[in-house]
């Protein structure tokens, strides 16, 4: 579903990306993952179509987001990093906008309103104004933002980023719930929840691909030990 | 097509969700209500002195009395700045808290988001003007004797205009698409049609309009108002994609709105016969409005001046916006 080939992206002199190649398998959760500034927003923005590559090849179901953007972005539900909203609005409208952005004729619109309400757990808030909402229910938003269209792909940015354990479990629940209809890229800083929710893990460092394959497969490459261990010998921070 | 359409209505409503359109419609609406009261007070004077053009008056041009040229100069320079409260959060905002990022990524193409955010300012400009229109029936002295003559051709005009507003209705609360796409073909085509054949060929009308002071003005300013307005809301509305702050979108959309205003206040400095005074001139907004449109003189010049500029900037709106992908 996703396929990215030699993908590099400069900021000015300084290379966030160099050469990253991976893919990703249609109904496969992914954990993406590396230290601050390794990249991962980066390139989840480049899938995403907000910013374009200095070099490399990148399709999503089949479209390359370059040279079809609005097709490859069709199939790309994407929740940003921090997850930013418009605060003035209420949640239903709000959803009821990203979908006619997105699209939507008025009754499959309908249908999908309903259905990311119920699935995301808004359906006591769907008259308050965003603004007003917990970062708990911002980031829920969000993920029915991504929802509404019914894209075969998510790209998720941190979706766990500053939520309360109970939140960041049911948050978690929900993720493994939608992997079964979606094929998933997450990127995240905590590793016990790619061990909960994905099927396989890609490490980025520095802007390069560290290590990419399924759990169990990178466990047993790293003789076994805990996915916590791997992350911190392959980002070069052991000795610490 | 159906996510212009409602980035457009998001816009638009976005001015009424938040202070932003109730500060310029009060700062809009406290200058034109200044002028109005003082075009009132010269219309109505005793003795000789009086007033040529009332739609001047309104629009910041006149020269005589101190309080009025005071007025007009004040009207022209916050002019831009109202301009300027309008477009300055369409991008910047955006882009300082990050929703710019879940728009882009949406299947919509950057000249779309442009011009929808474009036309729904757009349209926001038109309501205040739109407001000011109660003031005309002074200005230009209309009376009115209805009829209430109910003719074939007049029942026509009423239900087109009837079908004409319910159109509108229909846009803002999404009712069917071909119903909302009947309602504004057949409406306007109705009252169209209706209205000028109600107008020539019946003997009594439905309703009689009559001007003291010639009318033709204020069609002409309202016109050359929609085109400049139209300039400085794209020089806004490229000054705010380029900045993360609404506050500086605002001072330096300002500041280049002036750079068409002051010129107007420099002529006295230049010879009219020199090489400059004409340069000035085209690119002086509010003698394009004292000597031409309020006076009922349409002069293509500044016509062109105002929809080239506007073209321009928003065009390179969406090139700002490409190369924010770039970066």
């Amino acid at each position: 579903m996703i396929e990215v080939e030699h993908l590099t992206k400069y900021y000015g002199e300084y290379p966030a990306v160099r050469d990253v190649s991976f893919a990703v398998e249609k109904g496969q959760v992914v954990g993406f993952l590396g230290p601050n500034g390794a990249g991962k927003s980066t390139t989840m923005r480049i899938l995403a179509g907000f910013l374009t590559a200095t070099g490399g090849k990148v399709t999503v179901n089949g479209k390359d987001v370059f040279w079809d953007p609005i097709a490859a972005r069709r199939s790309i539900g994407y929740m940003p990093e921090s997850c930013p909203l418009y605060t003035d609005m209420r949640v239903e409208e709000y959803l009821w906008f990203r979908g006619g952005l997105k699209g939507l004729a008025r009754r499959e619109r309908k249908t999908r309103l309903g259905y990311v309400l119920e699935r995301c757990w808004l359906k006591d808030v769907k008259r308050q104004i965003v603004g007003t909402l917990s970062k708990g229910y911002r980031q829920r938003v969000g993920l029915a933002d991504a929802l509404i269209a019914d894209p075969p792909v998510l790209i998720l940015d941190e979706p766990t980023a500053g939520l309360d354990p109970t939140q960041i479990l049911e948050t978690r629940k929900l993720m493994r719930e939608l992997g079964q209809q979606h094929t998933m890229l997450l990127s995240t800083h905590i590793l016990s929840e790619v061990e909960a929710t994905c099927d396989s893990v890609i490490i980025i460092y520095q802007g390069k691909v560290a290590e990419d394959g399924s759990l169990a497969a990178v466990r047993q490459r790293h003789g076994n030990k805990p996915l916590e261990d791997v992350f911190v010998r392959l980002t070069g921070q052991e000795g610490i | 097509m159906r996510a212009t359409f409602y980035l457009i209505r998001r816009e638009f409503a976005a001015y009424f969700t938040g202070p932003v359109g109730y500060a310029a419609l009060f700062a809009f609406l406290v200058l034109t209500g200044l002028l109005f009261n003082l075009a009132l007070g010269l219309l109505t004077e005793r003795g000789p002195r009086g007033l040529e053009y009332p739609m001047q008056a309104l629009l910041g041009g006149l020269d005589s009395p101190d309080t009025a040229r005071v007025a007009g100069v004040l009207f022209w320079g916050l002019f831009p700045a109202v301009t300027g409260i309008i477009t300055s959060r369409l991008i910047a905002e955006e882009r300082g808290t990050g929703t710019l990022e879940a728009l882009l990524t949406a299947p919509i193409r950057d000249w779309q988001v442009v011009l929808a955010k474009f036309v729904a300012c757009f349209a926001f400009y038109v309501l205040m003007w739109a407001i000011t229109l109660v003031y005309v029936p002074v200005l230009a002295d209309l009376h009115c004797t209805w009829n209430f003559a109910i003719t074939p051709f007049s029942v026509m005009l009423l239900v087109g205009i009837v079908l004409w507003v319910l159109a509108k209705v229909a846009f803002w609360f999404e009712w069917n698409g071909w119903l909302m796409l009947a309602l504004s073909v057949l409406g306007p085509a109705l009252a169209l049609t209706g209205g000028y054949l109600h107008a020539t060929q019946d003997e009594v009308k439905f309703v009689e309009i009559v001007a003291g002071i010639d009318p033709r003005p204020v069609l002409t300013s309202y016109l050359g108002v929609l085109l400049a307005g139209a300039m400085f809301l794209a020089l806004g509305l490229l000054v705010s994609s380029w900045v993360k702050s609404q506050l500086v979108a605002w001072m330096l959309s300002l500041l280049l709105g002036l750079l068409f205003v002051l010129p107007a206040y420099l002529r006295w400095q230049f010879d009219s016969s020199s090489v400059v005074y004409p340069a000035l001139y085209y690119v002086s907004v509010p003698e394009h409005f004292r000597r031409d449109f309020t006076r009922g003189v349409i002069d293509t010049r500044p016509l062109v001046l105002y929809v080239s500029v506007t073209l321009a900037c928003l065009l390179l709106t969406v090139r700002s916006l490409e190369a924010r992908r770039l970066r």
